[in-house]
C-alpha cells in the first residue's frame, strides 16, 4: 500500500526520470546536448531564485552576481593558480554564500520593493568590481582557457554531471523545505511578526537561506564556467539575473520543480528565435502574461485555476472550511 | 580645484534635475498606488529614441506620446493586477520589470546599439566661466515648471487630494466615492508623460543607449527616497542630490567606479532603514 516514494522528493524523482528518458533521445545530438547543459545550469540559477523568491519571499536581483562570484573562482583559481577544478567548486560555493549572508542581514530588514532593488544595486557593484579587477579577473577582456572538469571532459558527461547536480540540490532543497528550519521559512515568508512570536530568529533564518540559494547559484557558475571555458564580466550579469527570475515565476516560484520547468521551457522557446535581440521581448512579455493568467506561475496551482478569474472563490471556501472545523469541535466538545 | 568643484557642482544640478522629472513619477505612483514601475526609465528611452527617429519638433510630440502610450499599456496591466483592498504590490512591480525587458529589448530591435543623443545648441553659455549648453537652461525652467504644477495639482486640487486619499486607503476612498481605479490608472499615464518629457531633456543633454533604462529608473529611484518616498517634492530635491554626487564621483573617481559610487551611495541609503519594515504601510503584504 506505501509509496515507495516520499511525497517530499516526488519532484526529485520525476526530474530523474525525464532526463533518463530523455537522455537516449538527444545522446548523439550534439546541439540538444550542448542545449541541456545550459538548461540544467540555469535551472540551477532558477533553482536558486525560487529558493530565496518562492519560499523565503526575497526577491532577488543578484543571482547573476553570485553566480558570477562562483564561476570566476574557479576560474582564477584554476587558470591563474593551475589548481584543482573541484578546489574551485568548493570557492564557488563557499564564496557567494559568505558574500550573501551578510548582504541578507542587511537587505532583509527592508520592505519587499526596497530589499530588490537593494539587491539590484548590489549586483551592479559586483558586475564593475569585476570588470574594475584588472588582471586578477581579467577585466573587460575576461578569463579563457578555464580547464574542462576532469569527471566531465566531453559534453555528454558534462550533461550527465550538470544534471546530476540539479537533481542533487533538488532533493536537497525538497528535504531542507521539510525540516523544521524549512518550515520556518514559510512562516517568516507567511507572516514575520508571527515567526518571531513563534520563537524564530528572523534575521539569522532568512541570511542562513538566503545564503544557502547564493550558494545553488555559485554551484550553477562553477558549471558555467567550466563548460564554456571562458568568462567574461558580461556572461552573469543583471540581465541573466532577469532572466532566471522570469524563468523562476514562469514556471512557478513556490514549487521545487518550477524554476527547473520555467528555465527549461523559456531556453527552449529562446533556442528557437531568430535574434538575440528579441530574448527581451519574450522574457518580458512571458513574465507579464503569466502574472496575468497564472500568477503562482506554470505548475503553481491547480489546473483550473489557469483561467479561473483571480479573485477566485478560493479564499472563503478556505474560510468556511475552517468555521465548520470550529463548529464541529464546539459541538464534539459537550458530548 | 575650487573651479573645478563649482564645475561638477553645477554639472550636478542641471543633471539632477532630469534625475527629479524621473524621480517625480517613481513618488508619485508610490504615493498613490504603494508600488513602483519599475519601466519609467525605459519610458523615457523610449521617447527619447522615437524623437531622435521622427526628428523635429514631431519627434518630440511622438516620443513623448510613445511614452505615454507605453505607460497607459502598463497602467492596464497594473490595474488587472492590484485592485482596492487586494493588492501585492510586488506583483506589480515584478509585471513592471517585465515591461522594462520587453521595452528595452524592443529598443535594441528598433534602434540598435548605437547611443541616442543629439546635441541642438552649437552656440555654449558660459556661467561663472563655466561652458554649459543652454539646453541645460531649458531643462532646468521644464523641471521647474513641472515641479510647480505638480505641486498646485497634488495639494491644491480636488483631484490631488483625491490621488492622496487613494494611496493611504484605497478601500476607504473608493467607500468616499473617489474612483480609485480611474486615479491609478492616470497616475501610470502622468508617469509616462513625465518620463518621456524627462527622456526628451536628457536626449538633448547627456544622451543614453538601449539599456540605460534600468540605470534610469535605479537613479531614480534612490533619489526618491533619499528624502522619503511620501512626497514627490522631496524626490526632485533628492533627484539634484544624486545629479550632485553622480557629478561628483563621475569627475573625480577612475572609469567604473564613477557609476558604482553613485549605485553604492543607494545602497547607503537603502540599508539605512529608510524602508524598513515597520517604516512602510506595504511592508507586511
Amino acid at each position: 500500500m506505501k509509496n515507495p516514494v516520499p511525497k517530499t522528493q516526488r519532484p526529485t524523482v520525476l526530474l530523474i526520470v525525464v532526463i533518463v528518458f530523455v537522455t537516449p533521445l538527444i545522446k548523439h545530438n550534439a546541439f540538444w546536448i550542448d542545449n541541456s547543459v545550459l538548461f540544467a545550469i540555469f535551472s540551477l540559477f532558477a533553482l536558486s531564485v525560487g529558493m530565496s523568491y518562492g519560499q523565503a519571499g526575497i526577491l532577488s536581483i543578484a543571482t547573476g552576481a553570485f553566480a558570477a562570484i562562483g564561476g570566476f573562482s574557479t576560474a582564477i583559481v584554476t587558470t591563474r593558480y593551475g589548481l584543482s577544478s573541484y578546489l574551485g567548486l568548493l570557492l564557488a560555493i563557499a564564496a557567494p554564500a559568505v558574500l550573501a549572508y551578510p548582504t541578507a542581514r542587511i537587505v532583509t530588514r527592508l520592505s519587499p520593493l526596497p530589499l530588490s532593488i537593494a539587491t539590484l544595486v548590489l549586483s551592479s557593484i559586483i558586475e564593475i568590481a569585476i570588470r574594475e579587477g584588472g588582471d586578477f579577473t581579467g577585466g573587460y577582456i575576461g578569463l579563457s582557457g578555464i580547464p574542462p572538469i576532469s569527471i566531465a571532459p566531453t559534453p555528454f558527461s558534462m550533461h550527465i554531471l550538470a544534471w546530476a547536480c540539479v537533481a542533487f540540490v533538488l532533493f536537497c532543497y525538497c528535504n531542507l523545505m521539510e525540516s523544521a528550519f524549512g518550515r520556518a521559512i514559510n512562516t517568516v515568508r507567511h507572516d514575520s511578526l508571527r515567526a518571531l512570536a513563534d520563537g524564530v530568529d528572523v534575521p539569522s533564518v532568512l541570511a542562513s537561506f538566503f545564503a544557502i540559494s547564493a550558494a545553488v547559484a555559485g554551484l550553477g557558475g562553477w558549471l558555467y564556467a567550466h563548460n564554456l571555458s571562458y568568462l567574461g564580466p558580461d556572461s552573469l550579469d543583471v540581465s541573466v539575473s532577469m532572466q532566471v527570475l522570469l524563468m523562476a515565476i514562469v514556471g512557478g516560484a513556490r514549487r521545487p520543480l518550477g524554476p527547473v520547468i520555467g528555465a527549461s521551457l523559456l531556453l527552449l522557446i529562446v533556442s528557437e528565435l531568430p535574434a538575440a535581440e528579441t530574448q527581451g521581448m519574450v522574457f518580458g512579455g512571458a513574465l507579464v502574461l503569466i502574472l496575468l493568467v497564472a500568477p503562482q506561475g506554470l505548475i503553481g496551482g491547480k489546473l483550473p485555476s489557469l483561467w479561473r478569474r483571480q479573485a477566485g472563490p478560493k479564499a472563503p471556501k478556505r474560510e468556511d472550511a475552517s468555521k465548520v472545523s470550529l463548529v464541529a469541535l464546539e459541538a464534539g466538545e459537550p458530548s | 580645484m575650487a573651479f573645478e568643484l563649482m564645475e561638477l557642482t553645477l554639472r550636478g544640478l542641471f543633471l539632477g534635475v532630469t534625475i527629479g522629472l524621473l524621480a517625480l513619477p517613481i513618488s508619485l505612483i508610490f504615493i498613490t498606488t504603494d508600488s513602483v514601475d519599475l519601466a519609467v526609465g525605459s519610458y523615457a528611452v523610449l521617447a527619447a529614441a522615437v524623437a531622435l527617429l521622427v526628428g523635429g519638433l514631431s519627434g518630440v510630440l511622438a516620443g513623448v506620446a510613445a511614452a505615454v502610450g507605453a505607460s497607459i499599456i502598463v497602467g492596464i496591466i497594473a490595474l488587472r493586477l492590484n485592485r482596492p483592498g487586494r493588492q501585492d504590490p510586488i506583483v506589480v512591480v515584478l509585471a513592471t520589470f517585465g515591461a522594462a525587458t520587453f521595452l528595452e529589448s524592443f529598443i535594441l530591435s528598433v534602434y540598435g546599439k548605437d547611443p541616442i543623443v543629439r546635441r541642438p545648441f552649437e552656440a555654449l553659455w558660459e556661467i561663472f566661466g563655466v561652458r554649459i549648453s543652454p539646453q541645460v537652461g531649458i531643462n532646468l525652467a521644464v523641471g521647474v515648471l513641472i515641479l510647480g504644477a505638480l505641486s498646485v495639482m497634488l495639494y491644491g486640487t480636488p483631484f490631488g487630494r483625491a490621488m492622496r486619499a487613494s494611496a493611504v486607503n484605497p478601500v476607504g476612498a473608493s467607500l468616499a466615492g473617489v474612483p480609485v481605479r480611474a486615479i491609478w490608472f492616470a497616475t501610470y499615464v502622468l508617469g509616462g508623460l513625465l518620463a518621456g518629457v524627462a527622456g526628451i531633456l536628457i536626449l538633448n543633454t547627456t544622451g543614453m543607449d538601449y539599456s540605460s533604462g534600468l540605470n534610469f529608473t535605479l537613479g531614480a529611484f534612490g533619489a526618491s527616497i533619499l528624502f522619503g518616498l511620501k512626497s514627490p517634492l522631496r524626490g526632485f530635491v533628492g533627484g539634484v542630490g544624486m545629479g550632485l554626487v553622480q557629478a561628483w564621483s563621475a569627475g573625480y573617481l577612475p572609469g567604473a567606479w564613477a557609476t558604482a559610487v553613485p549605485l553604492a551611495f543607494i545602497f547607503l541609503v537603502l540599508s539605512m532603514g529608510r524602508m524598513s519594515r515597520a517604516t512602510v504601510a506595504g511592508g507586511r503584504a
